[in-house]
Order: structure tokens, then C-alpha cells, then sequence
């Protein structure tokens, strides 16, 4: 899977709540386009994105294997099994209208992964911190963000010991839905104790480090930000709000 | 939200993502992604499992580059506020009675997630639920309710099964520990 790739493109310099702002506006358009050429505009939209961050094969090779199964759904669902009039290719036949709304359906997913996977691989999680602690948000949700995603590998590394632990002391993951159901408790059950007896542990932890003093914190890198890009957060807010009166004047109309 | 619910949440957050590898080393055709916000909700209370929810629904797509299913954040949140709810109602203490709240639970959840599925998504979202939407669509049941049905078969028994866990993770607590939950003494 796709993760920061540091680089000098317009975007890895751009404040990390601009590039978030850039892939938030595509995810929020999405869902405002019913047309396949519109929602197919916003799937170019993103991959332009990418190019400007540098990252244009790493996204796009990344949001076509994300995107792919969903594709092979899609077409299942609506251009196979979808409504008249149909549209004979070869031996088999396909839904028009389904289609329609398979590209639709399709494009949207695509440019969603796309937006948000260009800014995961230019958005640097240090540089995202700084600018959150910079903007005075509480000391709590930077710690959640960055924190927990420091505390999964280890989780994963004592399930997979559990497991094999288990496994030697003779439990079978095998049999019948019911046995395997039964099996849960004897691996989720030292895993999720053994996490809640650190609990004190940790929070000591947290609190000689100063986490529970209270004041504004002091970022020690924030990222610079800027008037053009003020400007331009404002300016994709009012350009998702607008995708949305056309979308319900239409409905209307 | 002090220190130990801040602890706590990430706790639950990480048992929401890792909890997975357990499920796929059994096969179970169920997610439990939702056991670490039932288990912040009994320990502690909504907005901490709110919280342990919606961080649990970005991470999940940070990590899986999956952004597309967001708007599902909007369950979490249901989820978070019924399990307070059958927590504060003492629900969690039997086996029996936390899995009559997890198949509550399932139909709140469905409710939620399947308009999301249908509406945004067409649905066709990830995985086995589709599979079964397909399944039901190909035997000539029309979109929508194919759809709803794949999602409350799923949830009914994904929500009893994450519910009943969370009832035997909370009697096995041994007595010192519990007592260091206020909510659970509640």
C-alpha cells in the first residue's frame, strides 16, 4: 500500500491542510456528480493531482488495484444483471443504463481513492502534527492519529504469537462455523486482557511526558502557510457547495 | 477526555484494526471491526467510543488506501451510542443478554449502513456483503432490497458475535482491573 513518499513537488511543500483540503473537496464532489463525463472530469481532476505531487504511478497503479475489484462488482451487478434496453457484445449482452451507472458508481470510488492517496504520499505525518499542534488542536486528537498507528504493529505481532501459542497448546481454527466462533474467545480474549492491564502503564507514561498539562502547545516546525492557500481552501468549499445546488436544482429540475 | 480514556481509546482503535487477523486466521465470514468501540463503550462511555469509532474509520482507510468507504463513518457512530446505551442497561453482564443487544445492534447498524451503501455506493461496497447482494440480485430480487438483506444478514450476526466477545472480555476482567473502570461499575 501507498504511504508518504518525501519529494519537493508544489504539493509536498503546500500546507498539509491544503493538500487535505484538495482530497476532501474530490471526495465530497464525487458524490455531487451524476453524469459519467462529469464524474470521469473529477477522476482526471485527481490524477492531475497526482502528477503535481510527483506521485502520479505510485496513485494510479495503487487506486487501480484498490478500484479493480469494485469495477468487476459493478459490472456484475449492473451491466450484467442490470435493466432493459441491453447492448449485445459479442455472446453477452449489457445493460445501457446499467452501464451508465456503473461508470458513475466506478469513476467515483476511483477518484476518491485517487485524491486521498495523493495526499497520504505528500502529506508528511510529522509535518501534519506540527501543523495541527500550530492550529491548536487538543493534544488528544494528534496523539490518537499519530499514536495508534505506532501501537498496531506490536498488536499484530502479539495476535500472530497468540495464535501459534494457541495452535501448540492444541487449538484447532478449523471445524465447523460454531467451533470456530468458540475459538475466538482463547485468542481475542489474552490479546484484548493483556492490552488493558498496560493501560495504567501507559497513561503514567503519557503524563511524565507533560500530556495532561493543559495551555496551548508550542509546534517546533510548523509548516508555513500562506494567503494564496487560505484563498484557495475557501475556494474549494464554495466550489463543493456549488456542485451541490446544481446537484439539487437538477434534482428539482 | 483525560489520559486513561485517551489510552483506552487508542487501545480500542487498535483491537478494531488488528482484531481482523484473528477473524481471517479462523475464516469466519464475519468482520468484527466494531469490537474495540462496543468495548471503549462499556468501559468507559459514548464519547470516548464516538471517538475510538471515527478514528478507527479513518486509520482503517489511511492504512488500507481505501478512502472511498468514509461516509460509513456515520455506523460507527450509531454503534457507539446503542452500545452505551445496552452498557448503562447492564446488558454486557450475561451472555445471553449481550447477544440479544448485538442482534439490536445489527439491525441498528444495517439500518445506518445499508441507505449508505444503496444511495452513495450503489451498492457495491467491499467484499461478502456484495457478494450476497450479487447472489440475491442474480435470483431476481430487485437492487434495493438486496442490498438491505445482505446488510442486515452480515450485521445481525457480525454485531451478536462482536457483542457476545465483548460480554466474555468483560466478565474474564480480573476484579482489580475492572475496578478501575467507573462505567463499568455503573
Amino acid at each position: 500500500m501507498i504511504g508518504y513518499i518525501a519529494g519537493r513537488s508544489p504539493l509536498h511543500r503546500a500546507h498539509p491542510y491544503t493538500t487535505l483540503a484538495l482530497a476532501g473537496a474530490v471526495l465530497f464532489a464525487a458524490f455531487a456528480m451524476t453524469e459519467p463525463a462529469t464524474v470521469w472530469l473529477l477522476v482526471l481532476a485527481g490524477a492531475a493531482l497526482a502528477a503535481t505531487g510527483g506521485v502520479l504511478r505510485s496513485s494510479v497503479r495503487t487506486a487501480l488495484v484498490l478500484s479493480l475489484p469494485i469495477w468487476a462488482l459493478l459490472f456484475v451487478l449492473y451491466g450484467l444483471l442490470g435493466a432493459a434496453p441491453r447492448v449485445a457484445l459479442g455472446p453477452v449482452s449489457f445493460s445501457a443504463p446499467g452501464i451508465a451507472r456503473a461508470l458513475v458508481l466506478g469513476g467515483r470510488v476511483t477518484a476518491i481513492v485517487l485524491g486521498f492517496l495523493t495526499a497520504l504520499a505528500t502529506t508528511s505525518p510529522h509535518r501534519l502534527v506540527e501543523a495541527m499542534t500550530a492550529r491548536g488542536v487538543p493534544f488528544g486528537r494528534t496523539f490518537l492519529l499519530a499514536s495508534t498507528l505506532t501501537v498496531l504493529p506490536r498488536m499484530r505481532e502479539r495476535a500472530a504469537r497468540i495464535l501459534e501459542a494457541q495452535q501448540c497448546r492444541g487449538l484447532r481454527l478449523g471445524g465447523s462455523v460454531l467451533a470456530r466462533v468458540r475459538a475466538l474467545g482463547p485468542l481475542a480474549l489474552p490479546l484484548i486482557l493483556g492490552a488493558l492491564a498496560e493501560v495504567d502503564e501507559q497513561v503514567l507514561a503519557l503524563d511524565v511526558r507533560g500530556a495532561a498539562a493543559g495551555g496551548p502547545r508550542t509546534a517546533l516546525d510548523p509548516p508555513p502557510d500562506s494567503r494564496p492557500q487560505r484563498a484557495l481552501r475557501w475556494g474549494l468549499l464554495l466550489l463543493v457547495a456549488a456542485a451541490y445546488a446544481w446537484k439539487f436544482r437538477r434534482m428539482r429540475g | 477526555m483525560t489520559l486513561r480514556d485517551l489510552v483506552l481509546v487508542r487501545l480500542g482503535v487498535a483491537v478494531n484494526l488488528v482484531i481482523g487477523q484473528i477473524v481471517a486466521a479462523l475464516l469466519l465470514p464475519v468482520y468484527l471491526d466494531t469490537v474495540g468501540t462496543i468495548l471503549v463503550a462499556a468501559l468507559v462511555g459514548p464519547r470516548a467510543a464516538i471517538t475510538a469509532g471515527l478514528v478507527s474509520q479513518v486509520l482503517s482507510a489511511v492504512l488500507s488506501g481505501n478512502f472511498a468507504w468514509l461516509p460509513f463513518a456515520v455506523v460507527q457512530v450509531v454503534i457507539a451510542l446503542y452500545a452505551s446505551a445496552a452498557a448503562r442497561l447492564g446488558l454486557f453482564r450475561r451472555l445471553r443478554t449481550a447477544v440479544a443487544a448485538g442482534l439490536g445492534l445489527g439491525l441498528v447498524a444495517a439500518s445506518c449502513s445499508a441507505p449508505i451503501s444503496y444511495f452513495l455506493f450503489g451498492g457495491v461496497t467491499a467484499g461478502g456483503v456484495t457478494l450476497v447482494t450479487t447472489v440475491l440480485r442474480a435470483l431476481g430480487a430487485p437492487l434495493g432490497i438486496a442490498v438491505a438483506s445482505a446488510s442486515y444478514a452480515t450485521d445481525l450476526l457480525d454485531k451478536a458475535i462482536a457483542c457476545g466477545l465483548v460480554c466474555i472480555i468483560l466478565r474474564a476482567l480480573p476484579r482489580t482491573l475492572a475496578a478501575r473502570f467507573p462505567a463499568l461499575a455503573r
